[in-house]
């Protein structure tokens, strides 16, 4: 243990810290926007905000590097382990990424202090997603994460396309809840249990439950597709990542979908092991085979034929969480799995901060008021060389290019997913990878070759957005060099869970 | 361990100076004082000072080779680990010395050449010289072939940057262009063969048991095996270091890949002087010096490598002997100059090439910045027949010149006399020991003395002799300190270089000391660095290449050479002396046309080029156009298509969206269910 004031008063254990400074952020904040209503300082706010997210991820960063025993604490519900503490690391850089960047987005709205709060609880029940151990804390967490987010797309209240986006996630997310929580009641009625190692030790003695198990699995599955934005549970993203507010988007898309594959590797290689359920006849990993193809081909076929940038990157965050199922989908009952998960842990640790910066261009144009198609991208490069290097990079590194982080990042996921015989996964990512060069190329080539309006005129620098989409870029082309010990620290982590 | 722990620092001071030239150049133009040679300058004085005292600790015996950056961790085993790694051991520190006394007096040098002539672009100029001198710098302590491919073409980047500096003008950036792309030719087939080494030892590091020559050496003895892919293990090694050859020939400016370097000499002077003394084409011949434990198991590879630097050295030598201009001449020597390295190597004689390696860096690197002196004089003309009589003129440049001249011909006791004979010397004991390639190799390398001692006084006399022929040359710009310090350095040094390895005086008195023999033969008792040694190299060459050695007294075989050299250089004086000397080159008649187009080198391979390569080209684009770009456009439409049809799926009633999604479900459910057999 170590002796942190919080934990000398509240008996916290070590890897629960993170979530712990994620919540008491979020309550700081609310206490800060109760004190002072009316006069909201942004620059206070979002630096708490991010302040809060740096600490969190200092602290799983250092628990990370000391080493971990996985302990569970209160009565098995929750597991503090390295996955934990790694996925605790993609929330917190996001959600600090998001908050400097809201910092130019908020100026003139009301209740931005609980924007702030809203994002920073919404990252706390992303940690506790991560360190799930029972069907119950998976799905209270779930909602704590889910609920603030519905609020938070639905930021821009006088905005007929955030309320609209808002509603629709919020029905959408409701229909996927209540299908989660019957398969973890069928799950249940079949077990009895709820933690998953009492889940998958019930499961042996199943058999003639066959029927109800393997509709609990497969409506599991639905809920999780819902939060990573899946087929067939992806109708909403699209919507609500255009009608969001920008740097929603990029908190939704990066953040939320790591902890819904969080969520989906936990419940997954934890509670429904591969050995005791494919006899039985429940085959997830075929499942897991299908959504994956379905959802990369889904994601950048439709993203080929946008002409908005934001539903472009929608869609491109859809056929980004078909290459991540890749990691459920190359499990096999003796394969390399810890590879293969690590490699897909991997992926999303790079794509939290590609996607996040990509986002936050664009919300950075949103800022500019240029407008959202691609037309109204040429020639950006002219007025704002700096950021449109970062895009660049983001672009670049999206669609998996030398020499960026995401090239190394598929490029470990598919030599995984070959490695473990799934030749054929990795040849469906490589052939959409390609295709998604299209789509990513055209943004490079309205900002830097097309020739920009001819009153194109972008006004005040942003400073917030300007930070954080440099600094995503930074991290996007450290992480060229620093992969190595990203995806080591992945697969070691990943091989405990199995 | 003390120095070696800065060693790093010798590469990285330079390429910081390369940062600093490049973010000036970026920010503020004329914010750094002489348009950025001053970090340069102070960059190269600490490599220089850093060499030295790795150089001191070489000297008490110790040697390095250490990983400094894991690169890509061994996956699995048996998977190559690629590393970056520092081989530290006599002939990286020597050749670190040479690297970066060049690369400083070639930084103060251009401070007359270039500052002091009013050029614009200075920062990119130094920044180049930055990047090209940390490059080289890289490549001579790299320890394993991969690291040493990296700075390679770093090297040749940097050579490209250079040579097309004055891009506006037509020459350059097509000089440029050439040396890039023909020592990119070269290095190609060394790509292939580091693929090769890795792919048959699992490993491409230079120094310790586990180094690719050391487990060559083991498998060739029977005591170890490696992947040969069906061939017999020495025939794949010669494969291997054929291919390898490949970059060597390119970078070193052998036949038939010479030809960029006579057309480099469009860049500034000083940097011919850098490409030629010390980096670009010394990285070629540094490099089968640093893998010479591998060619020496290769009596083939050895007899190739002979043959090609015997045959370029002459080759060189005579087209020479017509050339006008002051640099083009130079241009040529250095080839022929690293041909005699390239013998050397073949014929056996490690430390004889590594020898001439050093003194020719000092007297070439002398000879370009004294013409580029001359140049400076001649405001920018460079044709010898302008010149004349300059020798009263500038008397430093003159007698500066004069010695690297002297050394360049191969004139007792200055430097050159001693390397190059000591080359032919090794050619010729083991030639007559029945290796009759290396012995005709031997007869090319000693005509070619002939050849050389006639040029080089040609050039001194009609640049420095007679009278002013032209109005500039009877009053020559003046050169500052800068100019002529470096020179005076250099002089020295090509006046006595020699001393390091008299081998013929050492013969008849037993004095001085074979110094450069004992720096290059020991291990300092570190047996990892055994196979490094100039000893295991003749053991290798005695018992793995066959070579044996005849008995012949270096003295005579010196005196012969030097009575060569002298005649040539007599011929040149009686030829060109006097007041007014005539153009003699008439008198060759069709010998001259062909000697003046440089035995139509470039013609041919332009013909190879447009007559194979182009129409190959072709076909291939038409394959990548028609089936490889045709495959990606027709699956981008049919996924453009696709799309357009999910955009309907797409309503935007969020009641058809909560349908599929259960539908969706359903229809996971039920194939699921017909798959795992849920109801049976």
């Amino acid at each position: 243990m170590l002796d942190t004031p919080v934990q000398v008063v509240a008996g916290v254990a070590d890897g629960l810290l993170p979530p712990v400074v994620l919540g008491v952020t979020a309550l700081t904040l609310l206490v800060i926007d109760t004190v002072r209503p009316d006069e909201t300082s942004l620059a206070l706010l979002g630096g708490v905000g991010a302040a809060g997210s740096l600490v969190a991820f200092g602290v799983a960063a250092a628990l990370l590097a000391g080493g971990v025993d996985p302990t569970t604490v209160y009565g098995g519900a929750v597991m503090l382990d390295g996955t934990s503490l790694y996925f605790t690391l993609v929330f917190a850089s996001v959600t600090a990424l998001v908050s400097v960047a809201s910092y130019d987005y908020l100026r003139g709205q009301d209740y931005a202090g609980e924007f702030y709060a809203l994002v920073l609880f919404s990252a706390t029940g992303m940690s506790l997603m991560a360190a799930a151990n029972s069907l119950a804390t998976a799905f209270v967490a779930l909602e704590l994460t889910s609920l603030p987010s519905y609020a938070l797309v639905a930021f821009l209240k006088q905005n007929e396309g955030s309320s609209e986006a808002g509603l629709k996630y919020f029905l959408v997310g409701a229909v996927s809840s209540a299908v989660l929580v019957f398969g973890i009641s069928l799950v249940y009625a079949a077990t009895g249990a709820l933690t998953f190692g009492a889940v998958a030790e019930g499961l042996t003695t199943a058999d003639d439950l066959v029927g109800i198990v393997g509709l609990g699995v497969v409506m599991i599955a639905g809920g999780m597709a819902f939060k990573t934005a899946a087929v067939p549970f992806h109708f909403w993203a699209p919507e609500a990542y255009e009608g969001a507010p920008a740097p929603v988007s990029a908190f939704l898309s990066s953040a939320s979908k790591a902890a819904g594959f969080a969520l989906a590797f936990r419940v997954f290689v934890g509670a429904f092991p591969l050995d005791v359920l494919v006899p039985m006849g429940v085959d997830w990993v075929l499942i897991f085979q299908v959504l994956a193809v379905v959802t990369m081909t889904l994601g950048n076929f439709a993203a080929a034929t946008q002409e908005n940038v934001k539903r472009m990157l929608a869609y491109s965050s859809i056929g980004h969480a078909g290459y991540a199922l890749i990691g459920l989908a190359a499990l096999s009952a003796d394969g390399p799995n810890g590879a293969v998960l690590g490699a897909s842990m991997a992926h999303l640790f790079v794509y939290g901060f590609m996607n996040t910066g990509a986002f936050l261009f664009v919300a950075m144009v949103e800022h500019w008021g240029v407008g959202r198609t691609f037309e109204d991208y040429n020639g950006l490069a002219t007025r704002a060389p700096m950021a449109s290097v970062a895009m660049t990079v983001f672009m670049f590194s999206l669609a998996g290019l030398p020499p960026f982080g995401g090239f190394f990042s598929k490029y470990a996921l598919f030599y995984a997913a070959v490695d473990s015989g799934f030749w054929w996964l990795a040849a469906v990512g490589a052939v959409n990878s390609a295709l998604s060069l299209f789509y990513y190329s055209r943004v490079v080539r309205a900002l830097w070759i097309e020739e920009p309006a001819v009153d194109l005129s972008l006004g005040r620098r942003p400073v917030g957005l300007y930070v954080a989409v440099v600094g995503a870029a930074l991290a996007t082309l450290l992480l060229l060099p620093a992969f190595g010990p990203v995806v080591e620290t992945a697969q070691t982590v990943a091989a405990t869970l199995f | 361990m003390a120095a070696f722990d800065f060693a790093p620092l010798i590469v990285l001071l330079p390429f910081a100076g390369f940062l600093v030239a490049v973010g000036a150049a970026l920010t503020r133009p004329g914010v750094l004082p002489k348009g950025g040679a001053l970090p340069g300058i102070a960059a190269t004085v600490g490599s220089l000072l850093l060499s030295a005292w790795v150089a001191l600790q070489v000297l008490a015996g110790d040697r390095a080779a250490e990983t400094v950056y894991v690169w890509s961790a061994a996956p699995a085993a048996g998977v190559p680990e690629l590393v970056f790694s520092l081989l530290l051991d006599p002939l990286a520190a020597l050749m670190l010395l040479v690297v970066s006394l060049v690369a400083l007096l070639v930084h103060v040098f251009s401070l007359g050449y270039m500052n002091d002539e009013g050029e614009t672009g200075l920062p990119r100029y130094y920044a180049g010289l930055g990047l090209f001198t940390a490059s080289m710098l890289g490549f001579v302590v790299a320890g394993n072939l991969l690291m040493a491919f990296v700075f390679f073409e770093l090297v040749g980047l940097c050579s490209y940057l250079l040579i097309g500096f004055w891009f506006r003008e037509p020459g350059p950036p097509s000089a440029a262009k050439k040396a890039f792309l023909v020592t990119r030719f070269g290095d190609y087939f060394f790509l292939v063969g580091l693929v090769g080494v890795f792919a048959t030892f699992g490993t491409a590091a230079f120094a310790g048991p586990e180094s690719f020559p050391v487990l060559a050496e083991a498998v060739l003895a029977g005591e170890a095996s490696a992947r040969t892919f069906g061939f017999e293990a020495r025939t794949w090694f010669s494969v291997l270091g054929l291919l390898i050859l490949g970059g060597v020939l390119g970078k070193s400016a052998q036949f038939p890949l010479h030809t960029w370097l006579p057309d480099a000499m469009e860049g500034p002077t000083p940097v011919s002087a850098l490409i030629h003394a010390a980096t670009m084409v010394a990285a070629g011949v540094y490099l089968v010096a640093r893998v010479y434990g591998f060619y020496a198991l290769l009596p083939t590879v050895l007899a190739v490598i002979a043959l090609v630097g015997g045959f370029t050295a002459l080759f060189a030598a005579t087209m020479c002997v017509v050339k006008r201009e002051i640099k083009q001449v130079l241009a040529y020597s250095t080839i022929s100059q690293y041909g005699y390295m390239m013998l050397g190597l073949g014929a056996g004689g490690y430390v004889a090439a590594t020898f001439h390696l050093l003194t020719h860096a000092m007297f070439k690197a002398l000879l370009f910045l004294g013409a580029g002196s001359v140049i400076i004089a001649m405001h920018h003309d460079e044709d010898m027949w302008n010149m004349g009589g300059l020798r009263e003129k500038m008397p430093v440049t003159y007698y500066t010149f004069l010695a690297g001249s002297l050394a360049l011909a191969g004139i007792v006791p200055f430097s050159g006399f001693w390397s190059k004979d000591e080359v032919l010397y090794e050619a010729l004991i083991h030639g007559l020991a029945g290796s009759p390639a290396v012995l005709v190799a031997y007869a090319m390398g000693l005509l070619a003395v002939l050849f050389t001692g006639f040029y080089t006084f040609r050039m001194v006399l009609l640049t420095f002799h007679g009278d002013p022929r032209t109005e500039t040359a009877r009053d020559p710009h003046g050169v500052g300190w800068s100019v002529k310090a470096p020179l005076v350095v250099l002089g020295v040094l090509a006046t006595t270089a020699g001393a390091l390895n008299a081998v013929p005086v050492h013969e008849v008195l037993g004095f001085p000391p074979e110094y450069l023999h004992d720096w290059l033969a020991h291990d300092g008792g570190q047996s990892a660095f055994a196979a490094l040694t100039s000893e295991h190299y003749g053991e290798l060459l005695k018992t793995q290449a066959g070579y044996a050695s005849a008995e012949v007294s270096s003295v005579a075989a010196g005196l012969v050479s030097l009575a060569l050299a002298l005649v040539g250089a007599g011929a040149a004086v009686v030829l060109y002396r006097g007041p007014d000397p005539d153009p003699h080159t008439e008198k060759l008649g069709a010998a001259r046309t062909v000697l003046y187009n440089n035995y139509y080198q470039d013609e041919y391979q332009a013909w190879l080029a447009e007559s194979f390569v182009r129409p190959l080209a072709r076909v291939l684009d038409g394959v990548d156009q028609g089936v490889v770009d045709g495959g990606v456009n027709a699956v981008s439409s049919v996924s453009l298509f696709s799309g357009r049809r999910l955009r309907y799926v797409q309503t935007g009633v969020v009641s058809n969206y909560a349908a599929l999604l259960t539908l969706g479900l359903t229809a996971l459910v039920v194939a699921a269910a017909l798959v795992g057999g849920w109801f049976t």
